[in-house]
């Protein structure tokens, strides 16, 4: 195994040290956050630290969260061995407490697509007051409720619902897309363009997609083409 | 076996969960389950009005909490039904008088003693809600068919499952069939869809709510009471046990009712 391993769960980025000298571990988790490819993988992610048997003591404990910070990763919690444990609770005390947003627990699922562009991919309900934003498409696969917003610097796709805010082309891009199989958002963002929903508007009951043409946001069926 | 802890909230206010809290608890003592009733709401108490028990109270959930007073000083039984208890909140404090641990420790205490502590959560998603999530097993979720109450609970189940509590189960209150038949109220399927959470409850509006509520008498103590039925079904429900769910048809105004019939005699 090797000295630094990561996973993708629910609840996070799961990080586990095995076994070798500190300063060899953190040197590895350093090397592996600063690659290129991994940047927008981790940037944000919920970490939950495995440690096993080794004993980490507060300072050992600050410098990770310092270390994870530089990526934007927060540390949520630590299994591993009581001294650790207890260690991680007196640091927690000290620290603000962790984003609520889920944004980033979806992160493993983020690879490469077909375009060379990152997807994120979302299996589950975004709820109202949840934000997901993405450097790269974000694929829905479930409703996105009113009152949830998803901002994606690449296309939005949403294998379900959409009724919350949108915005795909965050960065600028006029030539992203936004597609769903109910397109009933609460307002709608591609680039710098903004539509949102007509007052009396009845969700159509097919998949829609909506892109910018002549500098306006159209709406149209969504038919394989 | 220790027993089951299940945090009763909703996001929006005044939507029923003091009234659901007092009733599903009166609901299971009836069935023979030792039942602690726990007012997380500090400052704001009410549930022991709701379950008719104001004048017992000498210590409050916050006393135990600070040493003053052991548990079993501070739960208030009912008068009429030995298997119910009530933890009080203190009403001089506030939300922060507490904290997460010190609430996980208190119901981790109760679950000895109990096979269900229903705790009381109060609006809204700050500290109090935090406080009232952080023991629970399960989650019963409060909703009225509003958008705005629909939109509060939707939040709040996203906090729910984000504080990796298993999925909440969901409770729609004072449904008003006549409006939703003439196309003025959600009905449970629009709810549904939006909060995609399984059902465990559908609590009709019924008047008798709120002159049981004065008098300090839940209406599941009585077997008449629609409503009342409504919360037993919840209770047999959270006791595994399968209960359909009713389609309310009764309360239609008589008008209503008579135009029907004539439509259906067209
Ligand atoms: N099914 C119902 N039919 C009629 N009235 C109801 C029903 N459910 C609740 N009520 C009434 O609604 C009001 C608010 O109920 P309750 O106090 O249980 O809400 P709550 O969610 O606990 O409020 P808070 O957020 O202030 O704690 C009360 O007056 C109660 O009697
Ligand atoms: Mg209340």
């Amino acid at each position: 195994m090797s000295i630094v391993s990561f996973k993708g769960t629910r609840e996070g980025l799961a990080i586990t040290f095995g076994e070798g000298a500190w300063h060899d571990v953190l040197n590895e988790l350093a090397t592996q956050l600063n690659r290129p490819s991994a940047q927008s993988f981790f940037q944000g992610a919920r970490v939950l630290l495995e440690t096993g048997e080794r004993a980490l003591d507060v300072a050992q404990i600050e410098e990770l969260i310092a270390l994870l910070a530089q990526h934007r990763m927060t540390l949520t919690a630590i299994s591993g061995e009581a001294h650790t444990r207890a260690a991680f609770e007196q640091v927690r005390a000290t620290m603000p407490a962790p984003p609520e947003s889920l944004a980033e627990e979806t992160r493993e699922a983020s690879a490469p697509n077909a375009f060379g562009k990152h997807a994120l991919l979302v299996q589950r309900t975004v709820r109202s007051g949840q934000n997901i934003k993405y450097a790269g498409t974000i694929l829905v696969i479930g409703d996105v409720n009113p009152g949830a917003q998803v901002v994606a610097e690449g296309d939005v796709i949403v294998w379900g619902k959409l009724r919350g805010v949108v915005h795909a082309g965050a960065a600028g891009d006029d030539n992203a897309m936004v597609g769903a199989l109910i397109l009933a958002p609460t307002q709608l963002r591609i680039g710098k363009q903004i539509a949102r929903a007509p007052d009396d508007k009845r969700a159509r009951q097919f998949p829609e997609v909506a892109r910018v043409r002549d500098g306006r946001i159209i709406v149209e069926p969504w038919i394989a083409s | 076996m220790p027993g089951r802890i299940i945090t009763i909230t909703s996001g929006k206010g005044g939507v029923g969960k003091t009234t659901a809290t007092a009733n599903i608890g009166v609901a299971l003592a009836r069935r023979g389950q030792r039942v602690a009733c726990v007012d997380a709401d500090i400052g704001l108490r009410n549930l022991d009005v709701v379950m008719g028990l104001e004048n017992r109270i000498v210590y409050d959930l916050v006393d135990v909490v600070e040493g003053r007073a052991r548990l079993r000083q501070a739960l208030i039984k009912d008068k009429r039904l030995p298997e119910l208890q009530l933890l009080p909140a203190a009403q001089t404090r506030e939300k922060s008088a507490v904290n997460e641990k010190q609430m996980i420790k208190l119901c981790d205490d109760l679950r000895r003693e109990f096979d269900f502590v229903l705790i009381d959560s109060p609006a809204g998603i700050e500290l109090g809600f935090k406080n009232s999530i952080a023991p629970a097993d399960e989650v019963l979720i409060i909703v009225t068919p509003e958008v705005s109450s629909v939109r509060d609970a939707d939040r709040v189940i996203g906090l729910t499952e984000a504080s990796e509590k298993s999925s909440p189960k969901l409770i729609i209150n004072r449904l008003r069939p006549a409006m939703v038949r003439r196309g003025e109220m959600m009905d449970t399927a629009d709810v549904l869809e939006v909060l995609a959470i399984e059902l465990i409850g559908i609590v009709p509006e019924d008047e008798t709510i709120i002159t049981s509520t004065n008098k300090g008498q839940p209406v599941a103590l009585e077997d008449r009471s629609v409503a009342g039925a409504a919360f037993t079904h919840i209770a047999q429900r959270l006791l595994g046990e399968e209960v359909p769910f009713q389609v309310f048809d009764e309360s239609d105004g008589l008008m209503e009712r008579l135009a029907r019939l004539f439509r259906r005699n067209q």
